[in-house]
């Protein structure tokens, strides 16, 4: 096959050549072959009639390229080569390139439509259109089914801003106080034992005392500085006391509003040392409110 | 290529975890451990909430609990026995709001609460300049701060009550300061009736020295001294300080113990908060005796606490099995208030 090709190549390229240097010497002598060439426009009317049927094919098919046109012109060579009047694959210089003109120049003169679909085929502008509406269309609907998906996955969510508003602020302030009241808890508990190891027994021990004794002056403290708060504890609390259990060691206001166990510290001998530990500090932490 | 094995395959270890105690070894108390898991398929931005909730509830949670579509919260609940888990976080997202349901095991009750706003960790780093991240930030349990809740209302005291108990009760005699890293504030605003959930990290610094100063002990690197005339500018020149740097006189503290390098016992330390996240906006919507079932003691919507079977629209439920009243109503009270409230 490639040699066969090969050869075909060279069978045109001579053919081209001639082509090629019988065009240039038109072209070098343009002045001189004017006889010559009114000679050969009659005999070729057949061909020129033939071109201008192609113009006219061209017209409809608007954007063909000067390639079919060559192919066509070589054709037409062909069938005059029969006649044996012109060589095989040569044709007049000028008359092709007043059929390229003419159809290069309709080209040229057409405006390019300003419609979005550009040139396309008449028949097929329509459907093209539908389907562009179409598309166009569902791709909205994807769209807004998409934004509508999002907007329901993301619901709720928000970014922060990058400052600190009023609200943050005084959030902020909360936080900080409720830890300043802690540490300050802490470090009076803490100060207390200070230097002794509370996994030593012995100190323990000695720990444990204190944390008594701190605890039931604190206490005791609590009872006779601030009756009135803790007046407005049980004040607070009374209303929820109907609804509250019955035990009365599970209310929330145990020991504080009742009258029988105002004079707890002459009692203190009944309570069990470890009940007392806990709640003293973080009771006196937390009910402050 | 199956045919060349490695040889030398690693034998079958058994990982070793340190088995978490389930009794604090110091006050002797029961430490209240959560799952944090989600009910129905949840879309991206929540489950990174949920996974910022489990870090929130860090240490005593399952950081990497499974869940798979056909748990169901019985599977939940049988294993939360044997692990000693208290709390469940349960995160659920309907077509008009997120959910958020507290609830205690393996009885109840169960708080709903609607997340009218959030924004989850990562959306707060971002929005900082200089976002906060100690290493051992999670090693230890929060503190909570509950504010505004003393209405004297019922269901804002069970509320309270719930969320002193999701953490570790701290003892204020023993407590070492350096493992108060967090804290979680819960803000109940009484004219919204919202709830403001936010998470800061708290950090401890000197107060009344020099930036510089500061800066220096914190980093252990050799200061720029090039512009300076004598060693003795390096202490005595003022740095550039800004207005909201100024120690606010409430927010100092003075310390027991040493903590770090910087923070000694001699002198005052100053608080500083900064925000972690997530951070949400919370609705109390409703409160059952069970979990996830039982009657409704209360409703945000209903009369609350006449219908056993009231349902508000927006919610679901796992099964509806009414439970004996009285079963749990002790079980709320006799939960002591530990942690730190004020008002």
């Amino acid at each position: 096959m490639m040699p066969q090709g090969v050869q075909k190549k060279v069978n045109i390229d001579k053919r081209m050549k001639k082509l090629f240097q019988k065009r240039a010497r038109e072209y070098n002598s343009d002045d001189d072959d004017v006889e010559e060439e009114e000679e050969k426009l009659e005999q070729s009317v057949p061909s020129t009639r033939d071109k201008i049927k192609k113009d006219e094919f061209e017209k409809e098919f608007s954007d063909d390229d000067d390639g079919t046109e060559d192919n066509g012109a070589e054709e037409n060579d062909v069938s005059e080569d029969e006649d044996g009047k012109i060589q095989p694959g040569i044709m007049k210089f000028t008359e092709g390139i007043k059929a390229f003109s003419v159809a290069f120049k309709k080209i040229v003169k057409k405006t390019a439509s300003t419609d979005v679909l550009g040139p396309v085929l008449s028949a097929h502008k329509k459907l093209l259109a539908e389907k562009l509406v179409e598309e166009e269309l569902e791709r909205k609907d994807k769209g807004e089914a998409k934004k509508e998906k999002h907007s329901v996955r993301e619901k709720g969510h928000v970014k922060p801003a990058n400052y600190l508003d009023s609200h943050e602020k005084y959030l902020l302030g909360i936080a900080t106080k409720g830890v300043v009241k802690l540490f300050n808890a802490v470090n009076k508990a803490q100060s207390a034992q200070k230097g002794l190891n509370p996994s030593r027994s012995k100190d323990e021990k000695v720990i444990k005392k204190r944390r008594k004794e701190a605890f039931f002056s604190e206490l005791g403290k609590a009872a006779s500085q601030s009756t009135g708060t803790v007046a407005k504890v049980g004040a607070s609390s009374s209303s929820v006391d109907g609804e509250g259990p019955a035990w009365a060691p599970m209310r929330d206001n145990y020991m504080l509003t009742n009258s029988k166990l105002k004079d707890w510290d002459k009692m203190q001998d009944t309570m069990v040392g470890d009940d007392i530990r806990r709640p003293a500090y973080s009771g006196s932490s937390s009910d402050d409110e | 290529m199956a045919r060349f094995r490695n040889n030398k395959r690693k034998p079958f270890v058994r990982q070793i975890t340190k088995k978490q105690p389930s009794v604090d070894h110091i006050t002797g108390d029961k430490i209240p451990k959560s799952f944090v898991f989600s009910r129905g398929k949840l879309p991206g931005p929540l489950r990174q909430l949920q996974m910022d909730l489990r870090k929130l509830m860090l240490p005593f949670t399952a950081l990497k609990l499974k869940e798979k579509r056909r748990n169901n919260l019985k599977d939940f609940l049988n294993v939360s026995g044997p692990m000693g888990v208290t709390h469940f976080l349960i995160l659920s997202k309907t077509d008009s709001a997120p959910y958020l349901r507290v609830a205690r095991t393996p009885q109840g009750p169960t708080l709903t609460f609607k997340i009218i706003e959030y924004s989850l960790a990562a959306d707060i780093a971002q929005s900082q300049l200089r976002p906060r991240s100690p290493q051992d930030l999670f090693k230890n349990p929060p503190l909570i701060v509950l504010s505004g809740f003393g209405t004297g209302e019922q269901h804002l005291k069970l509320t309270t009550i719930m969320f002193q108990n999701i953490f570790p009760a701290i003892d204020v005699n023993t407590v070492n300061l350096s493992s108060c890293q967090r804290i979680v504030l819960l803000n109940y605003n009484k004219e919204t009736k919202l709830i403001d959930f936010r998470h800061y990290s708290i950090r401890l610094q000197p107060v009344d020295v020099s930036r510089r100063i500061r800066k220096f002990v914190q980093n252990h690197q050799v200061p720029d001294l090039r512009n300076l005339q004598d060693v003795s500018d390096f202490v005595t020149k003022a740095g550039y300080g800004s207005e909201s740097e100024a120690d606010d006189e409430a927010a100092t503290v003075s310390l027991a113990t040493d903590l770090g390098r910087v923070n000694r016992a001699s002198n005052k330390s100053a608080v500083k908060l900064q925000e972690i996240g997530p951070r949400l906006t919370l609705q109390l919507i409703k409160i059952e005796e069970g979990l996830c079932s039982g009657g409704v003691i209360f409703s945000e919507y209903g009369n609350h606490g006449s219908g056993k079977k009231q349902k508000t629209d927006d919610e679901e439920h796992e099964n509806e099995d009414n439970k004996d009243e009285e079963q749990e109503s002790e079980e709320e009270e006799d939960e002591n208030d530990d942690g730190v409230e004020e008002d």
